[in-house]
């Protein structure tokens, strides 16, 4: 085993938290180090193809879904540069102000450690600096911030057809807020509406970690390291400061990188099992556990999709981002639904390709043989598709723990067990109703809704005032050690309805700003 | 975008998805050759993984769900992703929480057909019509194959489906086909390794 160097700031993964994490604290002048477990990737590796664009996500076993429900950690998680924004869908709504004070507010859930108005100069910095597209003044649900720098994403005849039936139903439609150029920003060019976001976007009109952060991180000194498996944190004797972590590289060798500050945003599910991997007589349960919350309130979006065939329309399903062209909030307040709790939206007109999961022959897995082929070919022209999602209360049973079983490096695997709450499965039935009634309001001849689905993964080592009932405080800081920084929804308290990509770079955003202001109390 | 729009850029397609598909790396006496999966299938070329028996009963599953699948190269694609490691490995089942590496998988499905095919029949699965096939392949989505001891058979009949699927129509050619623009940014490789 090799002890290297101390640096300023060791970073474990290169996705949207971290690489964020890491532009902010390079740029203040600090030696960073990013360890990523996965393989360097470039934006020339992004081909065009949803059966390539499988290499973006975790395979190795590391994570073993014990149920009862599954959140599809594998599809849900990235690996490699980029982690798993390099194949996000780039749909970036922001969180509302009662997604964020839940508990004092309703009664449920849980609050976060600020409330909106202090992450929103960070939302305005981030849709700015990664250049969004909306249209802020059709947003009527949309919480207080600046518009968006560039004009709203393509709507083809798919989100016109839809829109027709939200319209008869007295629902509302807005473009969505995307990640994505719909005119050349900052050097990068527009979105070529081809639909392959999911195999990530080469050209960087969809925002990703190697157009925007990674390439800030590395200009101002940061080094990235592939294949570099972190396995656990390293406290000193006293077990309460951390002093570097241990690491595998791609021949196996073991590695001690020394670090001031350790900044964990491997996702999810690896930080609580990095955490908890990290034992020793100082934390017997592992780091960042004097509350026993680590690990717990893990939370996934409930999702479901709606089909539906146009046969008098060319609906252009093919064209547009993969993310969708319009979105609904009006199901978004907590309480708009008697005796149902929580948040839901749509997601309307996502661009299709014929396979893969959210494909046209995956939307009707019962056909085959000819039938099959024939519905292909009706399908191409003629399908219409929208996703709802539905947020899932956090709740301290579903949580990650650790398996029997290791992994090539003697980590022991994460075990998630996972339960969707009444409310989030009855939110997704609503939802599966009424965009039933959407589809044929708006003319399609046959409707139908696909299987639920787990989409995004939150929570897990949840930020809170109180360190007897959760992980981190504000700045993501563990109550326990304060060099180690948890960084991703991992600390999202609550989960909301809405895709969490863009409140993870706001969230690294305010967490790295504070650091850097607090540097010196920190590394003592 | 008009209709004239999309026949534009799928005649722009023709010239490159006559050389483009997905393809495989192949040795044989010493040879390195790079063919398409249909390519190796027609010249019936060595598997890396699975065995004669468990090529047949795949692709005669594949085929019997999606037409066109063996002749597109099922078999000769999923061995290829078989044989290789799993983090590079380009089958949908790493998306439905299959422990990889996923030869054990397929192997434990395939055997649970053949055993399936015999109780109905006396015969092997790759013996069963087109129209046997289905039938069996519904069962298995249904689960309803009494004594079936493979991986849950609405999974295996999934993993397997949407593999057809992958080369029937997830490439630049089935892409035209279905007359829809592929409108790539990167071409995939010549080559899978």
């Amino acid at each position: 085993m090799s002890t290297l160097e101390e640096v300023d700031v060791v970073i474990v993964g290169a996705g949207a938290a971290g690489s964020v994490y890491a532009a902010l604290l390079a740029e203040a002048g600090k030696s960073v180090l990013v360890l990523e477990g996965g393989p360097p990737r470039k934006l020339e590796d992004l081909y065009s193809s949803q059966i390539w664009a499988r290499r973006l996500k975790w395979c190795s076993p590391h994570a073993v879904e014990a149920g009862p429900d599954n959140i599809w950690v594998s599809g849900n998680s990235g690996r490699g540069f980029g982690g798993a924004a390099l194949h996000h869908y780039g749909v970036w709504p922001r969180y509302h102000p009662e997604d964020m004070q839940m508990a004092s507010k309703f009664g449920r859930g849980l609050n976060w450690p600020y409330g909106y108005d202090s992450l929103r100069p960070f939302y305005d910095r981030v849709q700015k600096e990664v250049g969004m597209s909306g249209d802020a003044a059709k947003e009527k649900w949309r919480p207080p911030g600046e518009p968006y720098p560039l004009p709203p994403v393509l709507v083809s005849n798919h989100g016109k057809v839809l829109a027709r039936g939200f319209e008869k139903m007295g629902l509302s439609t807005a473009p969505s807020p995307m990640a994505v150029l719909s005119q050349p920003y900052n050097g990068r060019p527009a979105c070529l509406w081809d639909g392959w976001c999911d195999a990530g976007c080469p050209i960087g009109a969809l925002a990703n970690p190697l157009i925007v952060y990674l390439p800030r991180a590395t200009r101002a000194g940061a080094v990235l390291q592939a294949n570099s498996f972190v396995t656990k944190v390293l406290t000193d004797a006293t077990g309460k400061r951390a002093v570097g972590v241990e690491y595998q590289d791609a021949a196996g060798a073991t590695h001690v990188q020394k670090a001031k500050l350790v900044v964990l945003c491997a996702f999810s599910i690896e930080n609580p099992r990095i955490l908890l991997n990290s034992v020793s007589p100082s934390h017997p349960e592992g780091v960042g556990n004097s509350s026993g919350s680590l690990g717990r309130y893990l939370m996934s979006h409930l999702s479901v999709g709606i089909y539906g065939m146009f046969p008098g329309e060319d609906m252009q399903n093919y064209l547009g981002a993969t993310g969708g062209q319009l979105f609904n909030h009006d199901h978004f307040p907590k309480d708009s639904v008697p005796g149902v709790f929580g948040s839901r939206h749509w997601v309307i007109a996502l661009a299709l390709k014929p396979n893969d999961l959210l494909g046209l022959a995956m939307s009707r897995t019962d056909l085959i043989g000819e039938e099959l082929g024939h519905f292909m070919k009706r399908a191409a022209t003629h399908l219409g598709s929208m996703v709802g999602f539905c947020e899932d209360l956090p709740a301290r049973e579903n949580r990650v723990v650790l398996d029997d079983r290791k992994d090539k490096y003697g980590s022991r695997l994460a075990r998630v067990q996972y339960r969707y709450g009444p409310d989030a499965k009855a939110l997704m039935s609503q939802a599966a109703e009424e965009g039933v009634a959407i589809f044929k309001a708006a003319g399609a001849t046959e409707v139908w809704t696909g299987p639920p689905g787990g989409q995004h993964i939150m929570g897990g080592c949840i930020m809170g005032s109180d360190p007897k009932a959760s992980v981190t405080n504000a700045d993501g800081q563990l109550h326990d050690v304060g060099n180690i920084v948890i960084g991703g929804p991992s600390v999202f308290p609550t989960a909301s309805s809405v895709n969490p990509t863009f409140t993870a770079h706001a969230v690294a955003m305010k967490s790295a700003r504070a650091l850097i202001e607090k540097w010196h109390d920190i590394v003592v | 975008m008009h209709k004239d729009t999309r026949d534009r850029l799928l005649a722009d397609r023709r010239s490159f998805i006559k050389n483009t598909a997905l393809l495989i790396t192949v040795q044989l006496a010493g040879q390195r050759l790079v063919l398409s999966p249909a390519q190796a299938a027609s010249r019936n070329l060595p598997l890396n993984f699975l065995t004669g028996g468990e090529a047949a009963a795949l692709g005669h599953l594949a085929e019997s769900m999606v037409p066109g699948a063996a002749k597109a190269g099922v078999v000769h694609f999923v061995d290829s992703q078989l044989a290789g490691d799993p983090n590079d490995s380009l089958l949908i089942a790493r998306y439905f929480g299959i422990e990889p590496p996923h030869g054990n998988f397929y192997r434990s499905g395939l055997m649970a057909l053949d055993r399936a095919a015999r109780a109905v029949r006396k015969a092997g699965f790759p013996d069963f019509s087109t129209q046997e096939a289905r039938q069996l392949a519904r069962a298995l989505l249904a689960g309803e194959i009494a004594d079936w001891h493979g991986p849950p058979s609405a999974l295996f009949y999934q993993c397997v489906r949407s593999d057809a699927v992958d080369v029937v129509y997830g490439t630049p050619a089935g892409f035209e086909a279905l007359g829809i623009p592929y409108m790539q940014h990167i071409l995939p490789p010549k080559s899978w390794s």
